[in-house]
C-alpha cells in the first residue's frame, strides 16, 4: 500500500502537463447501442479536465473503460503513452488510476476507517491489520474530506452524502497518479463541494492527472483546466475552460437541430385532470405544483436526480409525500399503494424496464396482461383468447416484432421490451399516463413508433405527463414543460417558447452567478449524526446487543436462582459450562458461514457422524489414543465441510438447498455407518471419556477449549484482512467481487473452518455423552442456528460478534437449564426457543428501522 | 428488421426436459423395482407406499407456491403436529368430528397467519421467523400434550386412516391430496392468483409497479400452508390412529427437498407442479424400494439428499452451457 507522505517539491511529473492516461479513439458498444465512438481525451499531470454531456452522452462509459469496469470494443486506454488492457478495477487501481464513483460500492456493515482500505493489499502486504496505521490514516483522510465521523463506527450510519465523502476519501486514499471523479458533487452540500475543490487544488500541486465528470456548471467552470464535450457518444470538442464559453459549451452538448420528426397532436386541451398543489418529501423534493390538462402531455425536464421520477412515484402512489395533495377531477385523493393509482386511471411507465416494468422469465402475452389480469378471466380461469384481445391491439399498434406471444421477452431488443410494457399500461385504459424516459435506450425505428402512439393518446384525451432526459423529445413532443433542478421547479414554458440552451440553462445552474450558500432540501444542512444513538458513550454501550443478552441472562439466573438455589451450584455451573462450551465451538463456526451470506444446516449432522465415527474407531482400535480420536473426528468434520464449501462455491448451488442435502445424506452415512449398534462407555477407552470431565482450576476443559477457540476465531475476524473480507463478502458481494476479494476462495474456509469445528465438536460429545449412537445431535442445528441468531448474527450477512454469538449460545443453555430447575417441563423447551428467536430477531428490525428513519432525517 | 429464429433453447423449454427427465428417472426406478424387488407390485405394499407419503404430498402443495414466491416455511411439520394435538384433545374432549375438524383448520389457519403477519407486516426474512415458529408451534403442543399422545378416535375416523377406495389400493388417506392438487394446479397456471404469484418471485419490484398487492398475497399463502397442515395433521393421525406432539418430526426437509427436486428455483419465479408430483412419486418410490431392501429412513434420506445436490449440480452445468452457447448466438445478434 502506497505510503501518503508529506508532499514532495518535485515528483518529477509536476504540472508539466504530460499525458499520464488517456482513451485513444475508443469504442464501445452494448448490444446494438453504440455508446461511444472514436473517443480521445487525454489526461495530463496537475490538469483537470471536465467531461461534459448530457445524460447517454456516453460519459460514463468513458469513465468505465478508465476504471477497468469495461474494455474498449475498439482503440485503447492507454497509461502513460502505453496501451493497457485492464481485465478488472482491481487492475486499473494498481496502475495507478483511482476512481470516485457516482454510486459508491462501500460494505455497510464495516467500518468507516475499513472501508477505506479494504482490498488494498498488494502482493507483499501484511496479512495482519494494522489498525494504528488505518487509524492515522483514516483522520488524515476524513480530515482531507471534512468528514467529522468516528472511524470505528460501521458505514450504514452515515448519510449518502457523507457515504459520498467516504468514497472520495477511498479513492484519495490510492495516492494515484490519475484520479477519476464521476459526479463526486451530486449529493455533497455546499461546505462539502468547497473541501472537495481544495483538495483538488492540492492534488494538481502534485502532478495528479485528474478528470471530473459534472452536470453544474458552476462547479465545471471553478475546477477545470479543459473541457471536453460529448454528445452522442462522439467527441465533440475539447477546449481550455478560459476559452470555451458557457453558452458555446451548452451548444456544444446540445447541438441537433429539430427538424420536424415528433408528431403534431394539436389538440386544444381539455379540462384539468390532474393537480399537484405544493406536493413536498423530505430530502427529494420540494413544494412543486403544476396542472394537467386531458390531451395534453406536459414535460417534466431536468438532470438525473432532480427528482422527477421521484414525483412521478408519488403520483403513482409508491410513495407517499410528506405534504402537499395532489387532486383528480378536482376532488383531491390520497393514493395509498399503486394498485390505489391504478384503480383511479393512473399509469407509470418506469424508466426502469428490467428492474420494474417487466418479468423477465415471462412472455411477451404475459406481461403484457400482467396489469390487467382481472379482466383475462372467464368463469374465473385465464383465457388466452382474452388475454390476446386484451394485449395485441396495443402490441400491434406499436408494431412490436417478435415471433409468438409465448417468446420471454428477455430475448426482445430493447425497444420492443419497450413496447410490451407501453402496452401493458395502455390496456389498463388509464386517463392519466406517466411516461418516464419511454425512449431511453431504444432504437430509432421504435422511438417514432412510440411518439406516434404518444402523440395519438394525446389526441384522444388522454393526459400525459412525459419525463425525458432528451431535449429534442420533450421540445418536439410537449405543449408544456416544467424543469426540475435538485427538487424544485426551475422554469416552466410553454410550447413555443422553450429552446433546448433554455431548458439546459434551468436544468443545470449556466448563469446563475451566485452560489446558493442556503441550500436546505438536499443538502442537508443538519450535522452530521455521528452515531445512532446521540449521547455519551456509555448510552451507545447499553443500546448494544450484547449488553442486552447479559440482562436477560441475568434476569433469568437471578430469579430462578432465588426460586432455586441449585442453579448456581458447583455441579449445576460445571454442566452448564460443559453445555456451552459445546454449543460455542460449534455457534462460532456457523457464525463463520452466515456472514459471508450463506448457511449450513448440516453442521448438527456432521457432529453426529465425526462423534460416531471417532467412538467407534476408538472402540475397534483404541490403540490410535485420544488424539487420534480427535483428528479423525475433526478429519471427519472437515471433509463435510469442504464438500459443503465446493457444492456452493464451484457448484454454485445455494447454501441452504446444499446443506439440506448433505444433512440428510450424513445422516445417512452415520445411519449405515452405526448399523443400528451403539458405542457405550465400557467400549471406549477411559481417557477418551475423561477428557471432557477434566477441570482446570475448576472451570471445565470443554469451556477451556472452546473459549480459547472463540478468542482465536475472535482475533482472526477482527485484525487479520481475510477476517474483514469475510465481513465484505457478505455486505456486499458485487462490490467485493470488485475490489478483488476471492469470494470463492473465502467461501470455501468458512465452510471448511464451520465443517472442523462440528467434527471436533463431535469428538467433544462423544467424550461427554459416552454412549453414541446414530441419532447424536438430531435437531440440534435448531439450537446453533438460534444461538446464533439470538447471538447478533444477521442472516443476510455481513455482521455479527463472537461476543454477540458465546452470549447468545448462553443465553439459550441459561434459559434451559434454568427452567429445567424451576421444574418446567423439558418439552416445553422447545416453544421457549422458538419465542427466544423470535424477539431477538423483532427486535433487530426494530431498531434497524429506526436507525434508517434516524437517517433520512425525517421531520417529527 | 429481419426476424431471426433463435435456435438456443429457452429456458421454458429446458424446465419443460426437466420434468421429462424426472418422469422418466421415475418410470425407470419403478420399472426395475417392479422387476427386480420382491413384494414391490403386490396391492399391499403399492397401497402403504402411497399412504406413507400423504402428508408430505399435500404439504408440497402450499410450500411449492411459497417458495416460488420467494418465501419458505419451515414450520410445516410443526403446524401439522400442533393441529393434530388440538384436534386429539377436542375429540378427546368429546367433541363430533363436525366440530373438530373445522376448528383444527382454523387452528391451522391461525398459525398460518402467525407467519403470515410477522414475514408481511413487520418485514422479517420468512426463512428465520419460519425457524423461530417451528419451535414455536411445536413447543405449544407440548405444552398442550406433554409426552403422551390421544389415542382414540371415532371409527369413522380411523377406517378413512385404514381403508382402500373400494377395491383400488388407493388409500383414502391420499384423497385430500388427490382432491387438492388440481385445485392448485389450475391455480398456479391458470388463475390470475398463479400469475401473481410467479410475479411476485420473478421480479417482486415489477409486481409492484404493476399493481400486485404483495403483502396481501404472501399473507395469503402463509395461511394456506397453515390450513393444508392442518388437513396433513388430521391425516397423519388418522393413519397411525394417534396425536402426539413430535409428530411428523422432521418432514418439513422432506417436503422442501421434493419441492427444488421437481424444479422449483430456491430463488423464486419459476417451476411448476408438475415437476415436484413427479419427484413426489420418486421420492416414494425410493424410499418404499429402500425400506423393502432393509434400508433404513436416514439411509434413505442419504439417496435423496445424492439426488438433490447431483440434480442441481447437473442442471447448473446445464444451464451454464445453455448460456454459453445462447450468448455465442446472441452475440452475432447485428444491432437493431
Amino acid at each position: 500500500m502506497l505510503e501518503r507522505t508529506a508532499p514532495i517539491a518535485d515528483a518529477g511529473t509536476a504540472s508539466d502537463g504530460t499525458v499520464v492516461a488517456a482513451l485513444a479513439g475508443a469504442t464501445k458498444v452494448f448490444g446494438g447501442t453504440v455508446a461511444i465512438a472514436d473517443v480521445s481525451i487525454a489526461l495530463r499531470a496537475g490538469e483537470v479536465l471536465a467531461l461534459l454531456g448530457e445524460n447517454g452522452a456516453g460519459k460514463s462509459t468513458c469513465v468505465k473503460l478508465l476504471a477497468g469496469v469495461y474494455r474498449p470494443d475498439a482503440g485503447h486506454v492507454l497509461v502513460g503513452g502505453d496501451p493497457v488492457s485492464f481485465h478488472s478495477p482491481l487492475q486499473a487501481q494498481r496502475a495507478g488510476i483511482a476512481v470516485m464513483h457516482q454510486h459508491p460500492g462501500l460494505f455497510p456493515d464495516l467500518s468507516i476507517g475499513e472501508n477505506l482500505f479494504i482490498g488494498q493489499t498488494g502482493a507483499g502486504a501484511s496479512w495482519l491489520i494494522d489498525r494504528g496505521h488505518i487509524r492515522t490514516e483514516a483522520r488524515r483522510l476524513l480530515g482531507l474530506v471534512g468528514l467529522d465521523a468516528d472511524i470505528d463506527a460501521p458505514l450504514s450510519r452515515l448519510r449518502t452524502s457523507e457515504q459520498q465523502l467516504v468514497e472520495i476519501a477511498r479513492a484519495l486514499s490510492l495516492d494515484a497518479r490519475v484520479l477519476i471523479m464521476d459526479e463526486p458533487t451530486a449529493a455533497l452540500s455546499q461546505r462539502e463541494v468547497e473541501r472537495l475543490f481544495s483538495v483538488v487544488n492540492d492534488l494538481r500541486g502534485h502532478g495528479v492527472a485528474m478528470m471530473f465528470v459534472g452536470h453544474r456548471m458552476d462547479e465545471i467552470y471553478r475546477v477545470a483546466d479543459r473541457i471536453a464535450v460529448l454528445r452522442d457518444g462522439r467527441l465533440v470538442g475539447t477546449e481550455s475552460a478560459a476559452d470555451l464559453s458557457r453558452e458555446h459549451a451548452v451548444r456544444l452538448m446540445v447541438g441537433r437541430s429539430l427538424d420536424g420528426l415528433y408528431p403534431h397532436h394539436g389538440t386544444v386541451a381539455g379540462d384539468v385532470v390532474l393537480r399537484a398543489d405544493g406536493l413536498s418529501r423530505a430530502g427529494v423534493f420540494h413544494d412543486v405544483s403544476f396542472e394537467l390538462r386531458a390531451g395534453e402531455i406536459l414535460g417534466f425536464g431536468g438532470l438525473v436526480g432532480s427528482g422527477r421520477t421521484e414525483i412521478a412515484r408519488v403520483l403513482f402512489g409508491i410513495d407517499q409525500p410528506d405534504a402537499g395533495t395532489i387532486s383528480l377531477d378536482g376532488a383531491p385523493v390520497h393514493l395509498a399503494s399503486a394498485r390505489d393509482a391504478m384503480d383511479r386511471g393512473i399509469a407509470y411507465v418506469s424508466e426502469d424496464r428490467i428492474g420494474q416494468s417487466l418479468v423477465m422469465d415471462f412472455s411477451i402475452l404475459t406481461n403484457a396482461s400482467l396489469t390487467v389480469l382481472d379482466e383475462t378471466t372467464r368463469v374465473g380461469l385465464v383465457s388466452r383468447a382474452k388475454e390476446l384481445a386484451l394485449a395485441t391491439p396495443f402490441l400491434d399498434r406499436l408494431r412490436l416484432r417478435f415471433r409468438s406471444y409465448d417468446q420471454p421477452v428477455s430475448t426482445l431488443s430493447g425497444g420492443n421490451q419497450q413496447k410490451v410494457v407501453l402496452s401493458k399500461w395502455l390496456a389498463t385504459r388509464p386517463r392519466v399516463l406517466i411516461l418516464d424516459e419511454p425512449t431511453q435506450g431504444i432504437d430509432v425505428q421504435a422511438k417514432a413508433d412510440v411518439h406516434a402512439m404518444i402523440a395519438d393518446l394525446a389526441a384522444q384525451g388522454l393526459a400525459i405527463i412525459l419525463i425525458s432526459s432528451e431535449l429534442p423529445e420533450l421540445l418536439g413532443m410537449c405543449d408544456r414543460m416544467i424543469v426540475l433542478r435538485e427538487g424544485e421547479i426551475s422554469a416552466t414554458f410553454e410550447r413555443d417558447s422553450a429552446t433546448q440552451e433554455k431548458v439546459i440553462s434551468a436544468a443545470t445552474d449556466a448563469h446563475k452567478a451566485e452560489r446558493d450558500t442556503a441550500r436546505p432540501y438536499l443538502a442537508g444542512e443538519q450535522p452530521s449524526i455521528a452515531s445512532e444513538v446521540t449521547g455519551p458513550s456509555w448510552r451507545r454501550f447499553f443500546a448494544r446487543r450484547e449488553f442486552g443478552l447479559v440482562a436477560a441472562i441475568a434476569a433469568v439466573v437471578i430469579p430462578i436462582s432465588i426460586l432455586n438455589p441449585r442453579m448456581l451450584s458447583g455441579a449445576n455451573l460445571s454442566a452448564l459450562a460443559m453445555d456451552a462450551g459445546l454449543l460455542m465451538t460449534v455457534a462460532v463456526g456457523q457464525m463463520l458461514v452466515l456472514i459471508t451470506r450463506n448457511i449450513d444446516l448440516s453442521v448438527a449432522a456432521v457432529i453426529g457422524l465425526a462423534a460416531y465415527g471417532a467412538a467407534s474407531t476408538l472402540h475397534v482400535h483404541p490403540e490410535i489414543g485420544i488424539v487420534g480420536g480427535v483428528l479423525l473426528a475433526c478429519g471427519i468434520g472437515l471433509a463435510a465441510g469442504l464438500v459443503n464449501g465446493f457444492v456452493v462455491t464451484w457448484g454454485r448451488v445455494p447454501a441452504i438447498v446444499v446443506t439440506l442435502g448433505t444433512m440428510t445424506i450424513f445422516r445417512g452415512l452415520n445411519s449405515l455407518w452405526a448399523g443400528g449398534k451403539q458405542v457405550s462407555a465400557d467400549q471406549v477407552p477411559q481417557a477418551w471419556l475423561d477428557m471432557t470431565s477434566a477441570n482446570l482450576i475448576g472451570i471445565p476443559a470443554v469451556l477451556l477449549i472452546a473459549l480459547a477457540t472463540l478468542g482465536v476465531i475472535a482475533f482472526a475476524l477482527r485484525s487479520t484482512v481475510i477476517g474483514r473480507e469475510l465481513y465484505a463478502i457478505g455486505s456486499n458481494p458485487a462490490g467485493a467481487a470488485l475490489i478483488g476479494i476471492p469470494a470463492r476462495a473465502r467461501i470455501l474456509l468458512a465452510f471448511a473452518i464451520g465443517g472442523l469445528l462440528a467434527g471436533f465438536d463431535g469428538a467433544l460429545w462423544a467424550s461427554r455423552y459416552a454412549t453414541v449412537d446414530a441419532r447424536v445431535a438430531y435437531g440440534f442445528e435448531l439450537t446453533v442456528i438460534a444461538a446464533v441468531v439470538v447471538g447478533g448474527v444477521a442472516v443476510r450477512g455481513g455482521s455479527g460478534t463472537v461476543l454477540g454469538v458465546a452470549l447468545g449460545a448462553l443465553t439459550l443453555l441459561v434459559i434451559n437449564n434454568g427452567l429445567t430447575l424451576v421444574r418446567v417441563d423439558p418439552l416445553w423447551l422447545q416453544g421457549v426457543y422458538g419465542l427466544v428467536i423470535l424477539a431477538a430477531i423483532g427486535i433487530d428490525a426494530y431498531v434497524a428501522r429506526r436507525g434508517a428513519a434516524g437517517r433520512k432525517g425525517a421531520r417529527a | 428488421m429481419t426476424e431471426r429464429s433463435d435456435p438456443a433453447p429457452d429456458f421454458v423449454a429446458r424446465f419443460a426436459n426437466w420434468d421429462n427427465f424426472l418422469a422418466a428417472l421415475t418410470i425407470a426406478v419403478i420399472a426395475y423395482a417392479l422387476v427386480f424387488v420382491p413384494n414391490f407390485a403386490s396391492v399391499f405394499n403399492i397401497s402403504q407406499a402411497i399412504a406413507g407419503v400423504s402428508e408430505r404430498a399435500l404439504i408440497v402443495l402450499p410450500m411449492v407456491l411459497l417458495i416460488i414466491a420467494r418465501e419458505i416455511d419451515l414450520s410445516v411439520a410443526s403446524i401439522l403436529a400442533l393441529t393434530s394435538v388440538v384436534f386429539g384433545l377436542m375429540i378427546q374432549a368429546g367433541a363430533p368430528l363436525a366440530v373438530a375438524i373445522p376448528l383444527t383448520l382454523v387452528a391451522g389457519a391461525a398459525c398460518g397467519a402467525f407467519n403470515g403477519i410477522l414475514v408481511t407486516a413487520l418485514g422479517l426474512p420468512s426463512l428465520v421467523v419460519t425457524l423461530g415458529t417451528m419451535a414455536l408451534f411445536r413447543g405449544i403442543g407440548y405444552i398442550l400434550l406433554g409426552s403422551g399422545s390421544v389415542n382414540s378416535f371415532p371409527d369413522s375416523f380411523l377406517d378413512f386412516g385404514i381403508n382402500m377406495v373400494g377395491p383400488t389400493p388407493i388409500p383414502w388417506t391420499i384423497v385430500p391430496f388427490l382432491v387438492l392438487a388440481p385445485l392448485f394446479a389450475i391455480v398456479q397456471q391458470k388463475m390470475p392468483l398463479g400469475r401473481r404469484i410467479y410475479a411476485i418471485g420473478g421480479n417482486p419490484d415489477a409486481a409492484r409497479y404493476s399493481g400486485i398487492r404483495l403483502a396481501r398475497t404472501v399473507f395469503g399463502l402463509f395461511v394456506t400452508s397453515g390450513v393444508v397442515c392442518a388437513i396433513a395433521g388430521m391425516v397423519y393421525a388418522a393413519r397411525l390412529a394417534n396425536a402426539r406432539a413430535n409428530n411428523a418430526l422432521g418432514i418439513e426437509l422432506d417436503v422442501i427437498t421434493i419441492a427444488l427436486l421437481g424444479g422449483i428455483s430456491v430463488f423464486g419465479g419459476k417451476g411448476s407442479l408438475t415437476g415436484v408430483l413427479w419427484a413426489l412419486l420418486l421420492v416414494a418410490t425410493i424410499r418404499n424400494v429402500l425400506g423393502l431392501m432393509q434400508i433404513g429412513g436416514d439411509a434413505q434420506g442419504t439417496v435423496i439428499g445424492l439426488l438433490l445436490i447431483l440434480s442441481l449440480l447437473a442442471s447448473n452445468a446445464a444451464e451454464r452451457l445453455f448460456g454459453r452457447v445462447r450468448f455465442r448466438l446472441a452475440s452475432r445478434k447485428v444491432g437493431e
